[in-house]
């Protein structure tokens, strides 16, 4: 079973604010103006809005549009609370993203009429426990590749049954992107070698696809005929980046405002390595100008870190060395991966050392007191200074 | 009109099954009945857990803040209708 939230963040906003219910909506990033649209509610969707839209845009094609600024603690906490409810009635479920999940059933429902009364039981649980506006669409089929494709089907509040021997069927009637793992580049690949639908995929001899898209074409051989052998597995794996992104609320060329922003970044990205217990062995920088172009830029180190202010020098002067400096910056973002368990290397210098500790005591309070318990002198904004968007 | 705010605030709460129900508020030396508790969700700071309860009257909604150490309340959102 697959379980997929109806424009999840919106409808969280309207179950908490219920002047919102019935209107369009775009859930932003915490500054409303100079973002994107992260939810559109399914009012704002009838109207054109899509989900990654500039509230520009999105204000262009819908005048009428709310913006309203996204609370992720609020969201993560709905999330947890319905990811408790699936384990409750699935044998294993797994969250594949914020608003979606996986549940093994086959024992737990024994059989497809099983399996419709625990997705309106489970329903209904979410509507009594979360609230009435939070909906979702589900989707039942013998495995994960189905399953997510019958829950896109219906939405908002549907559900949808494929049994085995109507696979291929519905396959047929849909598009080769609905599938989670066709994206727009290979249905293109697709198109370009004269396939256009799940029979054609079919047909299509295995050597000839194995020879144009490598392993990739066994898998999709494999799904052209609803085939997939994924477990659904409830353990977390362990990340393998760590990364925040913002958004400046105006356009800038001022690098003290940019170095601020990015040393911001780093060191949320670099408390985040240390509470996991990471080190990073790389970094990388990402500048979007104006004209959402982008820059991107990476850079390993020597010893692993998850010092912020290293981070920061290096994504600083990579960024910086490469950077087009007449375009004015709209959003930076900062990732550290090549991530490894550990607490990075002993320092021989007393100077070092001495950051090291001071830094360990900072991390204590932090984890006593919550983030926002220090900063640096350098981050204090000026009265009046416009901040920024951060995710 | 959306705000976004941190002042302290009275309540009037019931306790209900294991559940604290905020009836009544006192904001600005005026009293706002609570019509209903749309959404309760906690977050974290830190060790300490913080409940926000989101609540509504007949044209505003109001976010409130819990901080259980301290039984400290604040009014952190408010969204008036119109």
């Amino acid at each position: 079973m697959h379980i997929d939230m109806n424009s999840y963040f919106a409808s969280v906003e309207q179950q908490a604010n219920p002047f919102l219910r019935g209107k369009p909506i775009g859930i932003t990033g915490k500054h409303k103006e100079h973002s994107i649209i992260a939810t559109a509610s399914i009012e704002a969707r009838r109207k054109g809005v899509k989900t990654a839209m500039s509230t520009y845009e999105a204000k262009r094609v819908c005048p009428s549009i709310i913006l309203y600024p996204c609370d992720p603690k609020k969201y993560s906490y709905i999330t947890h609370q319905f990811n408790k409810i699936f384990r409750a009635y699935a044998d294993c479920a797994e969250q594949f993203s914020i608003d979606e999940s996986f549940l093994e059933i086959t024992k737990a429902a024994t059989d497809y009429f099983g399996a419709v009364c625990l997705a309106q039981t489970i329903r209904q649980r979410i509507k009594e426990e979360c609230g009435e506006y939070i909906t979702c669409s589900i989707g039942i089929a013998q495995n994960k590749l189905m399953a997510k494709l019958c829950s896109e089907q219906v939405k908002p509040n549907g559900l949808t049954v494929v049994q085995p021997k109507n696979v291929l069927s519905f396959l047929d009637s849909c598009q080769l992107k609905d599938v989670c793992g066709i994206g727009h580049r290979t249905e293109e690949r697709l198109n370009a070698i004269g396939i256009y639908t799940f029979e054609q995929l079919r047909k299509f001899p295995l050597e000839n696809l194995t020879r144009e898209f490598k392993s990739y074409g066994y898998w999709l051989n494999e799904a052209s005929y609803g085939r997939d052998n994924s477990p659904v597995v409830d353990t977390i794996e362990d990340p393998k980046s760590i990364g925040h992104s913002c958004t400046l609320t105006e356009n800038t060329e001022d690098e003290k405002e940019m170095k601020r922003c990015l040393l911001e970044l780093s060191d949320r990205v670099a408390w985040r390595l240390r509470k996991k217990g990471f080190v990073a062995r790389c970094v990388r920088v990402c500048i979007r100008y104006f004209d959402f172009t982008e820059f991107v830029q990476q850079r390993k180190f020597i010893e692993p870190t998850n010092n912020g202010l290293t981070l920061f020098q290096t994504a600083w002067q990579i960024g910086n060395k490469w950077r087009d400096k007449a375009k004015p910056v709209r959003l930076l973002g900062i990732t550290a991966s090549n991530l490894t368990k550990g607490k990075g290397y002993q320092s021989l210098f007393k100077k070092e050392r001495k950051i090291r500790s001071l830094q360990n005591s900072l991390d204590n309070l932090q984890n006593r007191y919550g983030s926002k318990v220090w900063s640096r002198a350098s981050l204090l904004y000026p009265p009046n200074t416009p901040s920024a968007t951060c995710s | 009109m959306h705000e976004f705010l941190h002042d302290p605030i009275d309540v009037i709460v019931s306790f209900c099954q294991n559940r604290v129900i905020p009836k009544r508020i006192r904001w600005n030396e005026r009293n706002y009945e609570i019509a209903n508790v749309n959404l309760v969700h906690t977050a974290r700071e830190g060790k300490k857990r913080i409940l926000y309860f989101s609540v509504s009257d007949k044209t505003n909604f109001f976010k409130l803040k819990l901080d259980p150490e301290y039984l400290e309340w604040h009014l952190v959102e408010l969204y008036s209708n119109g």
